[in-house]
Protein backbone atom coordinates (compact mmCIF):
# COMPACT_ATOMS: atom_id res chain seq x y z
CA UNK A 1 0.00 0.00 0.00
CA UNK A 2 1.40 3.42 -0.91
CA UNK A 3 1.48 6.07 1.48
CA UNK A 4 -1.59 8.21 -0.05
CA UNK A 5 -3.56 5.22 0.55
CA UNK A 6 -3.44 5.23 4.34
CA UNK A 7 -5.72 8.33 5.38
CA UNK A 8 -8.85 7.11 2.91
CA UNK A 9 -8.26 4.22 4.07
CA UNK A 10 -8.37 5.23 7.99
CA UNK A 11 -11.05 7.64 6.37
CA UNK A 12 -13.59 4.34 5.08
CA UNK A 13 -12.64 2.60 8.39
CA UNK A 14 -14.06 5.55 10.55
CA UNK A 15 -17.24 5.38 8.43
CA UNK A 16 -17.28 1.89 8.90
CA UNK A 17 -17.30 2.03 12.00
CA UNK A 18 -20.14 4.75 12.70
CA UNK A 19 -22.66 2.54 10.45
CA UNK A 20 -22.05 -0.55 13.17
CA UNK A 21 -22.24 1.35 16.22
CA UNK A 22 -25.23 3.33 15.13
CA UNK A 23 -26.93 -0.10 14.42
CA UNK A 24 -25.89 -1.79 17.27
CA UNK A 25 -27.01 1.60 18.91
CA UNK A 26 -30.58 1.33 17.57
CA UNK A 27 -30.94 -2.37 18.36
CA UNK A 28 -29.48 -2.26 22.00
CA UNK A 29 -32.11 0.38 22.64
CA UNK A 30 -34.71 -1.68 21.05
CA UNK A 31 -36.24 -3.14 24.40
CA UNK A 32 -36.75 0.81 25.84
CA UNK A 33 -38.32 2.03 22.69
CA UNK A 34 -40.37 -0.74 22.51
CA UNK A 35 -41.40 -0.25 26.36
CA UNK A 36 -42.47 3.46 26.02
CA UNK A 37 -44.53 2.41 22.28
CA UNK A 38 -46.42 -0.44 24.94
CA UNK A 39 -47.20 2.17 27.19
CA UNK A 40 -48.66 4.41 24.60
CA UNK A 41 -50.58 1.85 23.16
CA UNK A 42 -54.40 0.42 23.92
CA UNK A 43 -54.35 -3.52 24.36
CA UNK A 44 -55.83 -4.12 20.86
CA UNK A 45 -52.39 -2.33 19.20
CA UNK A 46 -50.15 -4.09 21.53
CA UNK A 47 -50.33 -7.76 20.27
CA UNK A 48 -50.88 -7.89 17.05
CA UNK A 49 -48.16 -9.96 14.28
CA UNK A 50 -46.29 -8.32 12.57
CA UNK A 51 -45.93 -5.70 15.55
CA UNK A 52 -47.05 -2.08 14.60
CA UNK A 53 -45.22 1.09 14.59
CA UNK A 54 -48.47 2.93 13.55
CA UNK A 55 -51.44 3.82 16.10
CA UNK A 56 -53.29 6.33 17.87
CA UNK A 57 -51.22 6.65 20.96
CA UNK A 58 -53.07 7.15 24.30
CA UNK A 59 -52.14 8.18 27.26
CA UNK A 60 -54.83 6.91 29.47
CA UNK A 61 -52.54 3.74 30.82
CA UNK A 62 -50.04 6.56 31.95
CA UNK A 63 -53.33 8.42 33.93
CA UNK A 64 -54.77 5.17 35.27
CA UNK A 65 -51.18 3.84 36.66
CA UNK A 66 -50.74 7.33 38.63
CA UNK A 67 -54.21 8.12 39.81
CA UNK A 68 -55.92 5.34 40.22
CA UNK A 69 -53.22 3.17 41.62
CA UNK A 70 -51.44 4.03 44.58
CA UNK A 71 -47.68 5.12 42.53
CA UNK A 72 -47.86 8.64 44.56
CA UNK A 73 -47.43 6.79 47.74
CA UNK A 74 -45.03 4.54 46.41
CA UNK A 75 -42.67 7.78 44.44
CA UNK A 76 -43.21 9.34 48.00
CA UNK A 77 -41.84 6.30 49.72
CA UNK A 78 -38.87 6.35 47.03
CA UNK A 79 -38.31 9.75 47.56
CA UNK A 80 -38.05 9.60 51.51
CA UNK A 81 -35.41 6.74 51.48
CA UNK A 82 -33.30 7.96 48.63
CA UNK A 83 -33.22 11.31 50.27
CA UNK A 84 -32.56 9.78 53.93
CA UNK A 85 -29.71 7.49 52.17
CA UNK A 86 -27.82 10.28 50.73
CA UNK A 87 -28.00 12.68 53.60
CA UNK A 88 -26.73 10.02 56.31
CA UNK A 89 -24.12 8.37 53.51
CA UNK A 90 -22.21 11.74 51.95
CA UNK A 91 -21.74 13.08 55.01
CA UNK A 92 -20.34 10.06 57.21
CA UNK A 93 -18.34 9.15 54.36
CA UNK A 94 -16.75 12.42 53.70
CA UNK A 95 -15.56 12.19 57.27
CA UNK A 96 -14.16 8.78 57.40
CA UNK A 97 -12.82 9.94 53.92
CA UNK A 98 -10.91 13.02 54.99
CA UNK A 99 -9.33 11.18 58.03
CA UNK A 100 -8.27 8.10 55.60
CA UNK A 101 -6.66 11.04 53.29
CA UNK A 102 -4.93 12.41 56.38
CA UNK A 103 -3.08 9.78 58.06
CA UNK A 104 -0.37 7.69 57.47
CA UNK A 105 -0.22 5.73 53.95
CA UNK A 106 0.57 2.31 56.07
CA UNK A 107 -2.44 2.74 58.38
CA UNK A 108 -5.02 4.20 55.57
CA UNK A 109 -3.90 1.10 53.70
CA UNK A 110 -5.13 -2.11 55.70
CA UNK A 111 -8.83 0.08 56.34
CA UNK A 112 -9.27 0.26 52.41
CA UNK A 113 -8.54 -3.30 51.94
CA UNK A 114 -10.71 -3.94 54.69
CA UNK A 115 -13.73 -1.26 53.01
CA UNK A 116 -13.36 -3.50 49.62
CA UNK A 117 -14.00 -6.97 51.18
CA UNK A 118 -16.85 -5.57 53.06
CA UNK A 119 -18.43 -4.76 49.48
CA UNK A 120 -17.91 -7.90 49.12
CA UNK A 121 -20.42 -9.51 51.18
CA UNK A 122 -22.86 -11.20 49.14
CA UNK A 123 -26.29 -8.71 49.87
CA UNK A 124 -28.00 -11.95 50.34
CA UNK A 125 -26.17 -12.89 53.05
CA UNK A 126 -27.24 -9.35 55.29
CA UNK A 127 -30.84 -9.50 54.26
CA UNK A 128 -31.44 -12.25 56.38
CA UNK A 129 -30.44 -10.73 59.78
CA UNK A 130 -31.53 -8.30 58.94
CA UNK A 131 -35.02 -9.55 58.61
CA UNK A 132 -34.53 -11.74 61.45
CA UNK A 133 -33.56 -8.56 63.79
CA UNK A 134 -36.17 -6.13 62.15
CA UNK A 135 -38.96 -8.79 62.98
CA UNK A 136 -37.84 -8.59 66.56
CA UNK A 137 -37.40 -4.77 66.84
CA UNK A 138 -40.83 -4.24 65.22
CA UNK A 139 -38.95 -2.55 62.48
CA UNK A 140 -40.23 -3.83 59.38
CA UNK A 141 -42.31 -1.83 57.12
CA UNK A 142 -40.46 1.22 58.69
CA UNK A 143 -38.30 3.68 56.57
CA UNK A 144 -35.36 3.58 59.36
CA UNK A 145 -34.40 0.09 58.93
CA UNK A 146 -33.71 0.48 55.08
CA UNK A 147 -32.40 3.37 55.17
CA UNK A 148 -29.66 2.16 57.38
CA UNK A 149 -29.08 -1.01 55.82
CA UNK A 150 -28.85 1.29 52.13
CA UNK A 151 -26.06 3.37 53.81
CA UNK A 152 -24.25 0.41 55.37
CA UNK A 153 -24.02 -1.40 52.35
CA UNK A 154 -23.15 2.01 50.18
CA UNK A 155 -20.35 3.07 52.76
CA UNK A 156 -17.38 1.77 51.29
CA UNK A 157 -17.86 3.13 48.09
CA UNK A 158 -18.54 6.38 48.97
CA UNK A 159 -15.45 6.42 51.66
CA UNK A 160 -13.51 4.81 48.75
CA UNK A 161 -14.69 7.90 45.95
CA UNK A 162 -13.82 10.30 48.47
CA UNK A 163 -10.97 9.44 49.54
CA UNK A 164 -9.49 9.90 45.86
CA UNK A 165 -11.18 13.27 45.83
CA UNK A 166 -9.61 14.21 49.03
CA UNK A 167 -6.07 13.06 47.97
CA UNK A 168 -6.35 15.71 45.43
CA UNK A 169 -6.31 18.20 48.00
CA UNK A 170 -3.11 19.60 49.10
CA UNK A 171 -2.41 18.79 52.38
CA UNK A 172 -0.15 21.67 52.88
CA UNK A 173 -3.55 23.39 52.93
CA UNK A 174 -4.84 21.91 56.28
CA UNK A 175 -0.73 22.71 57.65
CA UNK A 176 -1.77 26.59 56.84
CA UNK A 177 -4.49 25.91 58.95
CA UNK A 178 -3.35 24.09 61.94
CA UNK A 179 -0.45 26.70 61.79
CA UNK A 180 -3.09 29.70 62.02
CA UNK A 181 -4.52 27.89 65.11
CA UNK A 182 -7.59 25.91 63.43
CA UNK A 183 -8.78 22.43 65.64
CA UNK A 184 -9.28 19.56 62.47
CA UNK A 185 -12.67 19.70 63.01
CA UNK A 186 -12.51 23.73 61.78
CA UNK A 187 -9.86 22.96 58.79
CA UNK A 188 -12.43 20.37 57.63
CA UNK A 189 -15.24 21.96 57.95
CA UNK A 190 -14.01 26.35 56.16
CA UNK A 191 -10.83 25.05 54.47
CA UNK A 192 -11.34 21.79 52.99
CA UNK A 193 -14.91 20.49 52.77
CA UNK A 194 -15.52 23.51 49.73
CA UNK A 195 -12.66 22.38 48.02
CA UNK A 196 -14.47 19.07 47.95
CA UNK A 197 -17.50 19.56 46.71
CA UNK A 198 -17.65 18.00 43.32
CA UNK A 199 -16.48 14.75 45.19
CA UNK A 200 -19.79 15.48 47.29
CA UNK A 201 -21.86 15.12 44.31
CA UNK A 202 -20.55 12.54 42.43
CA UNK A 203 -20.87 10.92 46.04
CA UNK A 204 -24.11 11.93 46.22
CA UNK A 205 -25.21 11.01 42.68
CA UNK A 206 -24.29 7.11 43.41
CA UNK A 207 -25.81 6.85 46.79
CA UNK A 208 -29.25 8.49 44.80
CA UNK A 209 -28.91 5.84 42.01
CA UNK A 210 -28.26 2.84 44.08
CA UNK A 211 -31.02 3.97 47.00
CA UNK A 212 -33.53 4.49 44.37
CA UNK A 213 -32.98 1.64 42.00
CA UNK A 214 -32.50 -1.03 45.17
CA UNK A 215 -34.83 -4.19 44.68
CA UNK A 216 -33.66 -6.67 47.52
CA UNK A 217 -33.39 -5.04 51.01
CA UNK A 218 -36.39 -3.11 49.58
CA UNK A 219 -38.26 -6.11 49.32
CA UNK A 220 -37.86 -7.71 52.46
CA UNK A 221 -38.01 -4.75 54.61
CA UNK A 222 -40.58 -3.04 53.33
CA UNK A 223 -44.24 -3.61 53.99
CA UNK A 224 -47.38 -2.05 52.66
CA UNK A 225 -47.32 1.16 53.77
CA UNK A 226 -43.56 1.87 52.93
CA UNK A 227 -43.22 0.11 49.57
CA UNK A 228 -40.72 1.43 47.22
CA UNK A 229 -41.11 1.71 43.83
CA UNK A 230 -39.13 -1.12 42.15
CA UNK A 231 -40.99 -3.11 44.81
CA UNK A 232 -44.29 -1.70 43.11
CA UNK A 233 -43.81 -2.52 39.78
CA UNK A 234 -42.10 -6.02 40.50
CA UNK A 235 -44.96 -7.37 42.37
CA UNK A 236 -47.48 -5.10 39.42
CA UNK A 237 -47.66 -7.64 36.52
CA UNK A 238 -46.27 -8.23 33.75
CA UNK A 239 -47.45 -11.90 33.80
CA UNK A 240 -51.15 -10.83 32.68
CA UNK A 241 -50.94 -9.32 28.77
CA UNK A 242 -53.72 -7.70 29.28
CA UNK A 243 -51.57 -4.94 32.07
CA UNK A 244 -49.10 -4.73 29.57
CA UNK A 245 -49.83 -1.32 28.59
CA UNK A 246 -50.41 -0.71 32.34
CA UNK A 247 -47.20 -2.07 34.04
CA UNK A 248 -45.25 -0.60 31.21
CA UNK A 249 -46.74 2.61 31.79
CA UNK A 250 -45.96 2.63 35.14
CA UNK A 251 -42.23 1.07 34.14
CA UNK A 252 -41.69 4.37 32.24
CA UNK A 253 -42.86 6.09 34.96
CA UNK A 254 -40.17 5.03 37.56
CA UNK A 255 -37.36 5.08 34.91
CA UNK A 256 -37.78 8.74 34.04
CA UNK A 257 -36.88 10.65 36.98
CA UNK A 258 -33.81 9.13 37.87
CA UNK A 259 -32.64 9.05 33.80
CA UNK A 260 -33.13 12.65 33.81
CA UNK A 261 -31.34 13.48 37.25
CA UNK A 262 -28.25 11.01 35.64
CA UNK A 263 -28.44 12.86 31.93
CA UNK A 264 -28.67 15.89 33.43
CA UNK A 265 -25.19 15.55 35.74
CA UNK A 266 -23.59 13.01 33.23
CA UNK A 267 -20.00 14.18 33.63
CA UNK A 268 -20.36 13.67 37.67
CA UNK A 269 -21.71 10.07 37.14
CA UNK A 270 -18.24 8.96 34.28
CA UNK A 271 -16.36 10.32 37.06
CA UNK A 272 -17.40 8.46 39.50
CA UNK A 273 -17.37 4.99 37.41
CA UNK A 274 -13.89 5.75 36.49
CA UNK A 275 -12.55 6.97 39.94
CA UNK A 276 -12.23 2.94 40.84
CA UNK A 277 -10.31 1.97 37.83
CA UNK A 278 -8.39 4.79 37.02
CA UNK A 279 -6.96 5.72 40.68
CA UNK A 280 -7.01 2.11 42.40
CA UNK B 1 1.21 18.73 63.83
CA UNK B 2 0.91 15.37 65.58
CA UNK B 3 -1.13 16.06 68.31
CA UNK B 4 -3.21 17.98 65.29
CA UNK B 5 -3.48 14.43 63.34
CA UNK B 6 -4.29 13.02 66.66
CA UNK B 7 -8.14 14.32 66.62
CA UNK B 8 -8.92 12.99 63.60
CA UNK B 9 -9.74 9.53 64.87
CA UNK B 10 -12.97 11.29 65.80
CA UNK B 11 -13.77 11.64 61.97
CA UNK B 12 -13.88 8.10 61.80
CA UNK B 13 -16.14 7.39 64.61
CA UNK B 14 -19.95 8.28 62.32
CA UNK B 15 -19.03 5.72 59.55
CA UNK B 16 -17.36 2.90 61.33
CA UNK B 17 -19.57 3.07 63.91
CA UNK B 18 -22.56 2.92 61.68
CA UNK B 19 -20.78 -0.54 59.68
CA UNK B 20 -20.17 -2.11 62.71
CA UNK B 21 -23.68 -2.41 64.28
CA UNK B 22 -25.69 -2.43 60.19
CA UNK B 23 -23.25 -4.89 58.74
CA UNK B 24 -20.43 -6.35 60.68
CA UNK B 25 -23.19 -7.10 63.57
CA UNK B 26 -25.55 -8.75 61.44
CA UNK B 27 -22.99 -10.45 59.47
CA UNK B 28 -21.97 -12.17 62.93
CA UNK B 29 -25.39 -12.61 63.86
CA UNK B 30 -25.91 -14.77 60.28
CA UNK B 31 -22.71 -16.71 61.15
CA UNK B 32 -24.32 -17.91 64.54
CA UNK B 33 -27.91 -18.27 63.34
CA UNK B 34 -25.81 -20.37 60.69
CA UNK B 35 -25.13 -22.96 63.40
CA UNK B 36 -29.22 -23.54 64.15
CA UNK B 37 -32.24 -25.27 63.12
CA UNK B 38 -34.19 -22.69 63.18
CA UNK B 39 -37.89 -22.30 61.35
CA UNK B 40 -39.29 -18.44 61.68
CA UNK B 41 -43.00 -19.11 61.25
CA UNK B 42 -43.01 -20.84 64.86
CA UNK B 43 -40.23 -19.40 65.90
CA UNK B 44 -38.40 -23.06 66.94
CA UNK B 45 -34.44 -22.84 67.51
CA UNK B 46 -32.06 -25.41 68.23
CA UNK B 47 -28.35 -25.64 67.88
CA UNK B 48 -27.84 -28.08 65.55
CA UNK B 49 -23.87 -27.46 65.39
CA UNK B 50 -22.49 -27.74 61.43
CA UNK B 51 -25.51 -29.94 60.39
CA UNK B 52 -27.11 -26.79 58.16
CA UNK B 53 -23.69 -26.94 56.62
CA UNK B 54 -23.39 -30.81 55.75
CA UNK B 55 -27.40 -31.32 54.84
CA UNK B 56 -27.03 -28.32 52.06
CA UNK B 57 -23.31 -29.87 50.54
CA UNK B 58 -25.24 -32.98 50.33
CA UNK B 59 -28.05 -31.50 48.66
CA UNK B 60 -28.21 -31.91 44.92
CA UNK B 61 -30.05 -28.77 44.67
CA UNK B 62 -27.62 -27.04 45.84
CA UNK B 63 -24.52 -27.76 43.57
CA UNK B 64 -27.21 -27.02 40.81
CA UNK B 65 -27.32 -23.43 41.55
CA UNK B 66 -24.05 -23.40 42.09
CA UNK B 67 -23.50 -24.73 38.54
CA UNK B 68 -26.01 -22.28 37.16
CA UNK B 69 -24.36 -19.43 38.95
CA UNK B 70 -21.02 -20.28 37.66
CA UNK B 71 -22.65 -20.54 33.92
CA UNK B 72 -24.41 -17.46 34.24
CA UNK B 73 -21.47 -15.24 35.73
CA UNK B 74 -18.58 -16.51 33.10
CA UNK B 75 -21.10 -16.35 30.08
CA UNK B 76 -22.17 -12.97 31.11
CA UNK B 77 -19.07 -11.38 32.56
CA UNK B 78 -17.48 -12.67 29.52
CA UNK B 79 -19.81 -11.11 26.69
CA UNK B 80 -20.02 -8.02 28.73
CA UNK B 81 -16.37 -8.13 28.95
CA UNK B 82 -15.77 -8.62 24.67
CA UNK B 83 -18.88 -6.51 23.58
CA UNK B 84 -17.68 -3.76 25.98
CA UNK B 85 -14.59 -3.81 25.20
CA UNK B 86 -14.77 -3.74 21.23
CA UNK B 87 -17.79 -0.60 21.85
CA UNK B 88 -14.69 0.98 24.11
CA UNK B 89 -12.36 0.87 20.86
CA UNK B 90 -14.63 2.06 18.33
CA UNK B 91 -16.13 4.87 20.71
CA UNK B 92 -12.03 5.55 21.01
CA UNK B 93 -11.73 5.31 17.28
CA UNK B 94 -14.46 7.82 16.78
CA UNK B 95 -13.90 10.64 18.34
CA UNK B 96 -15.75 13.35 17.41
CA UNK B 97 -19.30 11.69 17.24
CA UNK B 98 -18.43 9.70 20.51
CA UNK B 99 -20.35 11.33 22.86
CA UNK B 100 -23.40 10.85 21.73
CA UNK B 101 -23.15 7.26 21.29
CA UNK B 102 -21.44 6.78 24.96
CA UNK B 103 -24.78 8.54 26.33
CA UNK B 104 -27.28 6.11 24.56
CA UNK B 105 -25.18 3.62 24.85
CA UNK B 106 -25.00 4.01 28.66
CA UNK B 107 -28.81 4.90 29.10
CA UNK B 108 -29.65 0.79 29.82
CA UNK B 109 -27.22 0.53 33.02
CA UNK B 110 -29.09 3.94 34.52
CA UNK B 111 -32.76 2.10 34.37
CA UNK B 112 -33.98 0.33 37.42
CA UNK B 113 -32.19 -3.09 37.08
CA UNK B 114 -36.44 -4.54 37.89
CA UNK B 115 -37.89 -2.15 35.47
CA UNK B 116 -35.05 -3.23 32.85
CA UNK B 117 -35.74 -7.16 33.67
CA UNK B 118 -39.37 -5.74 32.63
CA UNK B 119 -38.57 -4.60 29.48
CA UNK B 120 -36.87 -7.54 28.61
CA UNK B 121 -39.60 -9.83 29.79
CA UNK B 122 -41.83 -7.79 26.94
CA UNK B 123 -38.91 -8.30 24.41
CA UNK B 124 -38.93 -12.10 24.67
CA UNK B 125 -42.21 -13.37 26.07
CA UNK B 126 -43.70 -15.90 24.01
CA UNK B 127 -45.96 -14.94 20.78
CA UNK B 128 -46.58 -11.30 21.37
CA UNK B 129 -43.31 -10.16 22.85
CA UNK B 130 -41.39 -8.05 20.20
CA UNK B 131 -38.55 -10.68 19.26
CA UNK B 132 -41.34 -13.78 18.59
CA UNK B 133 -43.94 -11.62 16.82
CA UNK B 134 -41.29 -10.17 14.55
CA UNK B 135 -39.46 -13.53 13.81
CA UNK B 136 -43.38 -14.72 13.61
CA UNK B 137 -43.21 -12.61 10.80
CA UNK B 138 -41.07 -13.90 8.83
CA UNK B 139 -42.47 -17.68 9.32
CA UNK B 140 -39.55 -18.60 11.74
CA UNK B 141 -40.94 -20.41 14.78
CA UNK B 142 -38.79 -18.62 17.62
CA UNK B 143 -37.31 -21.12 21.07
CA UNK B 144 -39.57 -20.71 24.05
CA UNK B 145 -36.97 -18.06 25.21
CA UNK B 146 -37.88 -18.15 29.47
CA UNK B 147 -39.50 -21.20 29.35
CA UNK B 148 -36.67 -23.65 27.80
CA UNK B 149 -33.78 -24.25 30.51
CA UNK B 150 -31.39 -23.81 28.39
CA UNK B 151 -32.70 -21.32 26.13
CA UNK B 152 -33.90 -19.46 29.86
CA UNK B 153 -29.80 -19.42 30.80
CA UNK B 154 -29.26 -17.92 27.65
CA UNK B 155 -32.08 -15.11 28.18
CA UNK B 156 -30.97 -14.42 31.86
CA UNK B 157 -27.48 -13.96 30.60
CA UNK B 158 -28.15 -11.48 27.70
CA UNK B 159 -30.28 -9.39 30.10
CA UNK B 160 -27.46 -9.39 32.29
CA UNK B 161 -24.94 -7.84 29.33
CA UNK B 162 -27.85 -5.48 27.98
CA UNK B 163 -27.92 -3.85 31.70
CA UNK B 164 -23.43 -4.27 32.52
CA UNK B 165 -21.96 -3.93 29.38
CA UNK B 166 -22.42 -0.56 29.26
CA UNK B 167 -20.91 0.30 32.66
CA UNK B 168 -17.57 -2.10 31.08
CA UNK B 169 -17.63 0.04 27.95
CA UNK B 170 -17.74 3.22 30.04
CA UNK B 171 -14.98 2.38 32.60
CA UNK B 172 -12.26 1.05 29.61
CA UNK B 173 -13.17 3.42 27.46
CA UNK B 174 -12.05 6.42 30.45
CA UNK B 175 -8.72 4.28 30.72
CA UNK B 176 -8.35 4.12 27.21
CA UNK B 177 -8.51 8.23 26.96
CA UNK B 178 -6.20 8.44 29.47
CA UNK B 179 -3.47 6.42 27.45
CA UNK B 180 -0.21 8.09 26.40
CA UNK B 181 -1.39 8.44 22.69
CA UNK B 182 2.30 8.80 21.27
CA UNK B 183 2.79 5.04 22.36
CA UNK B 184 0.09 4.69 20.07
CA UNK B 185 1.05 7.02 17.14
CA UNK B 186 5.02 5.37 17.29
CA UNK B 187 3.87 2.36 17.12
CA UNK B 188 1.50 3.20 13.79
CA UNK B 189 4.62 4.76 12.29
CA UNK B 190 6.91 1.92 13.11
CA UNK B 191 4.23 0.17 10.53
CA UNK B 192 3.17 -2.13 13.64
CA UNK B 193 -0.70 -3.86 12.50
CA UNK B 194 -3.64 -2.66 14.30
CA UNK B 195 -3.68 -5.75 16.15
CA UNK B 196 -0.17 -5.73 17.52
CA UNK B 197 -1.07 -2.32 18.58
CA UNK B 198 -3.95 -3.90 20.33
CA UNK B 199 -2.05 -6.67 22.21
CA UNK B 200 1.10 -4.83 22.72
CA UNK B 201 0.36 -1.19 23.81
CA UNK B 202 -3.21 -0.58 24.60
CA UNK B 203 -4.15 -4.34 26.46
CA UNK B 204 -1.13 -3.86 28.79
CA UNK B 205 -1.85 -0.52 29.99
CA UNK B 206 -5.12 -1.13 30.24
CA UNK B 207 -4.69 -4.47 32.73
CA UNK B 208 -5.57 -2.32 36.00
CA UNK B 209 -8.98 -0.87 34.73
CA UNK B 210 -9.43 -4.79 33.18
CA UNK B 211 -8.53 -6.29 36.27
CA UNK B 212 -10.73 -3.43 38.15
CA UNK B 213 -13.83 -4.39 35.78
CA UNK B 214 -13.93 -7.84 35.83
CA UNK B 215 -13.42 -8.13 39.68
CA UNK B 216 -15.93 -5.94 40.41
CA UNK B 217 -18.02 -7.79 37.79
CA UNK B 218 -17.58 -11.09 39.28
CA UNK B 219 -18.21 -9.64 42.64
CA UNK B 220 -21.93 -8.33 41.28
CA UNK B 221 -22.99 -11.24 39.33
CA UNK B 222 -23.25 -13.57 42.83
CA UNK B 223 -25.26 -11.09 44.16
CA UNK B 224 -27.39 -10.50 41.63
CA UNK B 225 -31.24 -11.02 42.28
CA UNK B 226 -33.32 -8.23 40.88
CA UNK B 227 -33.18 -9.44 37.17
CA UNK B 228 -33.91 -13.34 37.70
CA UNK B 229 -36.37 -12.39 39.62
CA UNK B 230 -38.37 -10.57 37.83
CA UNK B 231 -37.27 -12.42 34.62
CA UNK B 232 -37.99 -16.01 35.35
CA UNK B 233 -38.18 -16.66 38.85
CA UNK B 234 -35.46 -19.10 38.97
CA UNK B 235 -37.83 -21.09 36.34
CA UNK B 236 -38.70 -23.29 34.49
CA UNK B 237 -38.15 -25.57 37.60
CA UNK B 238 -34.91 -24.79 38.90
CA UNK B 239 -33.10 -23.98 35.68
CA UNK B 240 -31.87 -20.23 36.40
CA UNK B 241 -32.19 -20.84 40.04
CA UNK B 242 -28.69 -19.49 40.92
CA UNK B 243 -27.26 -19.76 44.40
CA UNK B 244 -28.41 -16.21 45.57
CA UNK B 245 -32.32 -17.12 44.29
CA UNK B 246 -31.93 -20.42 46.36
CA UNK B 247 -30.80 -18.39 49.24
CA UNK B 248 -33.94 -16.36 49.02
CA UNK B 249 -36.17 -18.94 48.88
CA UNK B 250 -35.03 -20.91 51.78
CA UNK B 251 -34.79 -17.71 54.03
CA UNK B 252 -37.80 -15.52 52.80
CA UNK B 253 -39.78 -18.42 51.00
CA UNK B 254 -39.57 -21.31 53.77
CA UNK B 255 -38.58 -19.20 56.49
CA UNK B 256 -35.66 -21.49 57.34
CA UNK B 257 -33.45 -19.03 58.21
CA UNK B 258 -31.12 -21.15 59.37
CA UNK B 259 -30.23 -22.96 56.85
CA UNK B 260 -30.39 -20.01 54.25
CA UNK B 261 -27.68 -17.92 56.73
CA UNK B 262 -25.40 -21.13 56.35
CA UNK B 263 -25.65 -20.82 52.25
CA UNK B 264 -25.12 -17.53 52.07
CA UNK B 265 -22.12 -17.69 54.30
CA UNK B 266 -20.93 -20.40 51.82
CA UNK B 267 -21.55 -17.84 48.84
CA UNK B 268 -19.25 -15.22 50.43
CA UNK B 269 -16.46 -18.34 50.98
CA UNK B 270 -16.64 -18.97 47.13
CA UNK B 271 -16.77 -15.25 46.45
CA UNK B 272 -13.42 -14.36 48.48
CA UNK B 273 -11.74 -17.37 46.78
CA UNK B 274 -13.11 -16.44 43.74
CA UNK B 275 -11.52 -13.01 43.42
CA UNK B 276 -8.29 -13.97 45.05
CA UNK B 277 -7.59 -16.62 42.21
CA UNK B 278 -9.07 -14.57 39.29
CA UNK B 279 -7.14 -11.09 40.63
CA UNK B 280 -3.77 -13.73 40.88
CA UNK B 281 -4.38 -15.26 37.92
CA UNK B 282 -4.71 -11.63 35.59
CA UNK B 283 -1.44 -10.11 37.45
CA UNK B 284 1.01 -13.97 36.50
CA UNK B 285 -0.91 -13.14 32.95
CA UNK B 286 -0.13 -10.07 33.20
CA UNK B 287 3.39 -10.27 33.33
CA UNK B 288 4.29 -13.02 31.62
CA UNK B 289 2.60 -10.93 28.61
CA UNK B 290 4.98 -8.27 29.44
CA UNK B 291 8.57 -10.23 28.52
Amino acid sequence: MSAADAPNRRRRDTWLIFIALSVFTVINLMPLIWAVLTSLKDPRDAFTIPPTIIFEPTLEYHRQVWFENDFFVYLKNSLIVSAGTVLISVPFGSLAAYALSRIPRRSAGPILSALFTIRMFPHMLLAIPFFVMGTFLNLIDSYILLILALVAINQPFTIWLMHGFFLDIPRDLDEAAAIDGCTSWQAFRIVILPLARPGMTVAALFSLLLSYNEFLFALVLTGTSTKTLPVAIASFGGEDISSWSLSAAGAIGIMLPIVVVMLLLQRYLVRGLTAGAVKG
Amino acid sequence: MVSWQRGLWLFFVPSFGLLAVVLLWPLGYAIYLSFFDYFLGTGTRTFIGLGNYIELLSEARLWRSMWTTIIIAFGSVALEFAVGFALALALYRLNSSAKVFSVLLFLPHIVTPVVAALFLKWMLAANWGLVDATLLTFDITPPDWLGDPLWAKVSVILADAWIFTPLIMMVLYAALQGLDASLIEAAQIDGASNWRILRHVIIPALIPAIIFTISVRLMDVFRFFDLIYVLTGGGPGTATETITMYTYQLGFRMLEVGKASALGVITLVIVAALLLSINRALNSIYRGGDR
